[in-house]
């Protein structure tokens, strides 16, 4: 990780968006990386441009595995880089 | 995928609600505990974080989110503040709140980074600086209780000057044969320190913390950089990547 | 709609005062200059950097950094505007006009009407070539006077201040030409496909 590493904060900071859409708490559930395969908790993947929304990804190969925005006119969400999400 | 144990516990719907502040507690010389109290608080689990929101005259707002710092079981709800230079939430929050002054705030937030202390095994919790906060209402809550886990708190700080609750670790610990503290002085160390110099190394992790059979709970909670580091250097020694919870705590914007 | 309450002598360090008109709805002037990236810091040397015109499958036009470093240079003095409500004012910029790289290229006329940036992490932004032709947009290689940090979107971000700042795409690669208008990263997510800050288009249905 470079220079800015310490602005990069995790899915758990996300966790109240989430809970908006998700209307529960997902920061516990596992997601798989369609990548690379890899498996980790939601709470745990590095988190980006946190202040236009959400986008989460994934330790290991750095794809994108979730990504979400609230707008004044509803949720958006989007996980096409996951395989799978387990609750 | 594995299963993993999760605690099912119904979540309300997160609505904005006022918290109150009560008492302003001095930890070191750059942080604050803000002890609040918040109008309809239904209570939280160890390790669970809260979002603020501020509000200027002329409506300019900012959010931020803080680990909660107390235990679920405690009167009043904590949050512990470190001012960043420069910051824009956090020397507001240290320098300018009083007692009687209110802001926002809405939670608790998070399920994956949590301890109760009906979560089975060792407990092996590691701190940077004020990544202490979540890690420490986990430990009141331990401390509440009639059976306690063997724990090991792992607290890398500049000096023992900014050690957060020091003198309330270190009386937890005297009395208290199952926890124990370690502490790793990264820039200044008292006259005499027989204890880790610099930063936490992947030798001090191996020496102090549970080896990886005993199936600890591991909780890693800092600086980005910090947790990465040391979450990767708990793999290379044998621990199961998904029993290390990590936070990573950021400026977080100041 | 409810106002919130005040929270006691908290104000924005960094609010400085606008003069009047200099400042889009809903904005606040900011004195630093936020990091706001989708991804992690693309680590980019030069000798391997070049950015490339596109057109259906064929590039129309390709340049190295050296290559690109002698293309016509534009200082632009100009206001940015983000999407997250703050402003810079009077911020410089330096690189090569969208009319200029067009040149460059051998293309007379855009030859289609809208364009896809893609950028270094897999960044994507659309706009109408409408909007960067006539000195409205260009490849910025220079802020303040200095190579454009990393961070900031360096070695090349896109600059087309006169839309949300995430119209200005940064470590920019590759300039698509498309014949229909496509969505690129945010404005598939929703976020407002044009983005108007004098208008205050932030979202999808605003």
């Amino acid at each position: 990780m470079a220079e800015n590493a310490q602005l990069v904060l995790d899915g758990n900071a996300a966790g109240g968006l989430l809970q908006e859409i998700f209307d529960g708490e997902i920061t516990s559930a596992l997601i798989q990386c369609d990548a690379c395969d890899s498996t980790e908790a939601v709470g745990s993947l590095r988190l980006y441009a946190s202040t236009m929304g959400a986008v989460l990804r994934c330790n290991h190969c750095d794809s994108v595995l979730m990504r979400a925005v609230r707008t004044p006119h509803g949720h958006w969400i989007e996980m096409k880089g996951a395989r799978c999400l387990k609750l | 995928m594995r299963a993993i144990e999760s605690v099912a516990l119904p979540v309300r719907r997160l609505e904005w609600q006022l918290a109150q502040v009560r008492e302003i507690v001095v930890e070191t010389i750059r942080v604050k505990s803000l002890r609040l109290h918040v109008t309809g608080w239904q209570g939280h689990r160890p390790g669970q974080h809260v979002d603020i929101r501020l509000t200027a005259e002329g409506g300019y707002q900012a959010q931020r989110s803080y680990s909660i710092a107390s235990a679920p079981e405690d009167e009043l709800l904590a949050l512990t503040v470190e001012r960043v230079n420069n910051g824009e939430v956090s020397p507001y929050l240290v320098d300018e709140l009083r007692a009687g002054d209110q802001f926002e705030l809405r939670g608790p937030i998070g399920g994956y980074f949590v301890w109760t202390a009906d979560m089975s095994g060792p407990l092996c919790l590691i701190a940077g600086g004020a990544g202490v906060a979540p890690l420490m209402a986990m430990l009141r809550h331990r401390d509440g209780q009639s059976s306690r886990p063997l724990t090991l708190l792992l607290y890398s700080s500049r000096s023992l000057d900014d050690v957060i609750y020091r003198e309330e670790l270190d009386a937890m610990a005297r009395c208290d044969p199952k926890l124990g503290i370690v502490y790793a002085l990264t820039r200044k160390q008292p006259e005499g320190w027989t204890g880790q110099r610099g930063r936490i190394d992947k030798a001090l992790l191996a020496r102090v913390c549970f080896p990886p059979e005993q199936n600890p709970k591991i909780f890693v909670c800092g600086p980005t950089t910090f947790v990465e580091y040391v979450a990767t250097l708990l793999v290379e020694l044998g621990n199961d990547p998904l029993s290390i919870k990590t936070e990573r705590f950021g400026p977080t914007g100041g | 709609m409810d106002t919130a309450p005040i929270s006691r002598g908290f104000k924005s360090r960094r609010e400085e005062r606008a003069p009047k008109n200099r400042l889009p709805p809903g904005q606040h002037v900011t004195t630093d200059f936020p990091v706001l990236s989708a991804g992690p810091t693309p680590l980019n040397t030069l000798e391997k950097w070049t950015l490339v015109v596109q057109l259906g499958g064929s590039q129309r036009g390709k340049w190295n950094w050296t290559e690109f470093e002698a293309l016509p240079q534009t200082t632009k003095k100009t206001d940015i505007h983000c999407v997250t409500k703050w402003s810079k004012l009077d911020t410089t910029w330096q690189g090569v006009t969208f009319d200029d790289l067009l040149k460059a290229a051998g293309l007379a006329e855009p030859p289609a009407p809208y364009i896809m940036a893609h950028c270094d992490g897999g960044y994507t932004t659309n706009l109408p070539v409408a909007d960067l032709i006539d000195g409205k947009g260009m490849i910025a290689t220079r802020y303040e006077g200095l190579p454009i940090p990393a961070e900031h979107g360096g070695p090349a971000r896109l600059f087309v201040p006169h839309l949300y700042f995430w119209k200005s795409a940064k470590w920019v690669r590759s300039m698509r030409f498309m014949e229909r208008d496509e969505r690129g990263f945010w404005e598939s997510l929703g976020y407002h496909n044009y983005g108007d800050p004098w208008k205050e288009q932030r979202y999808e249905g605003d």
